[in-house]
């Protein structure tokens, strides 16, 4: 094994293993090594705790057993829907729409790549009122890449919520 | 295929590794034959692919726990969540090990009866807390009701 250094390309040659990572620091059994061809690994006390592999997929282990894929929630937002609706915090979402009583439409920043992503929601009457409604995703229109309109019902009924959180997967 | 740790502007062609951008732009990819798989940003968004076709911003899930919210309630896995509290039929304080940075962070959960004999809704029935969430089960006729399998996740 020959280790390169340049100081165009940088440090090369050395794949290294979970057990004796590439890059280590005065913990030798920790680091960031390469497992085979495009792949990323990352190891902690020499054994493997996460991975970029060959597809992009981030892969990682948390508690859940294994190193496993990891999918992305690629926006969120809690907003008020009453009155003037207002955003509390967000991720990827640059407003909210107000279509009408219990009708939102979710604007997204970034666009998804496609229509395909994964929406859930739930909303929350806060204080004495215990009221929520179910949140349903489309609300008469089909979900497009930079926006997904939904409505809050309670009893069947339009219903503007104090909390509304939407949460999108992709 | 060579492994590269580069600290240079540009893409490594063809390689596999870390890459620092020059500068002081505090950007760190992370590359794949070449392409950029993953990234850091300099505020400090992490950006993964796994699978949207490109490379951007995921947020995390900060807390999860799956429950059993009936009779002696019993967490069966969770992430952060400490504890659950049984205020009464249908209603749960989940708990977090590790506060939440505010109380503006997202919510969402299902209640399920595998009995199919009703199907639960579920809700934060109170003001957000960084150290709790208080939410509520109910069955179809909107009455408060203890649910088998009640399913929290947090994202901030």
């Amino acid at each position: 094994m020959t280790l390169i250094l340049n100081g165009d390309t940088g440090l090369s040659d050395v794949d290294g293993s979970a057990s004796t990572p590439a890059i280590s620091g005065t913990d030798a059994n920790t680091g960031i090594y390469f497992p085979g061809a495009d792949r990323i690994g990352f190891a902690e006390g020499g054994v493997q705790c996460g991975e970029f592999d060959a597809s992009g997929n981030l892969k990682f282990n948390s508690g859940y057993g294994s190193v496993a894929t990891a999918y992305g929630c690629r926006a969120w937002v809690n907003f008020n829907g009453t009155s003037t609706v207002a955003i509390r915090a967000s991720g990827n979402v640059t407003s909210i729409t107000d279509n009408g009583t219990g009708d939102y439409t979710v604007n997204f920043t970034s666009a998804m790549p496609d229509v395909n992503y994964s929406v859930v929601g739930v909303t929350g009457g806060w204080g004495s009122a215990y009221n929520y409604a179910t949140v349903n995703v489309g609300a008469g229109a089909t979900p497009t890449t930079s926006a997904v309109r939904i409505a809050t019902r309670t009893a069947g009924t339009f219903n503007d919520e104090v909390a509304v959180c939407v949460s999108v997967f992709r | 295929m060579p492994s590269i740790i580069n600290s240079d502007d540009g893409v490594v062609s063809g390689s596999s590794g870390l890459k620092t951008t020059g500068g002081n732009d505090g950007i760190t990819n992370f590359q794949q034959n070449g392409t950029t798989q993953a990234t850091i940003t300099a505020a400090g968004l992490f950006q993964f692919n796994s699978g949207y076709g490109s490379v951007a911003t995921a947020y995390g899930c900060r807390a999860w726990v799956n429950f059993n919210g009936t009779s002696t309630v019993a967490i069966r896995a969770s992430g952060n969540v400490t504890s659950i509290t049984d205020n009464g039929t249908g209603d749960y304080t989940v708990n977090f090990t590790t506060a939440m940075p505010d109380a503006n962070y997202g919510v969402t959960g299902s209640c399920m009866r595998p009995d199919r004999v009703q199907n639960n809704i579920f809700g934060p029935i109170s003001t957000l807390s960084t150290t709790s969430v208080r939410i509520q089960s109910k069955n179809d006729g909107g009455a408060a009701d203890d649910s088998p399998e009640v399913s929290v996740a947090i994202f901030r």
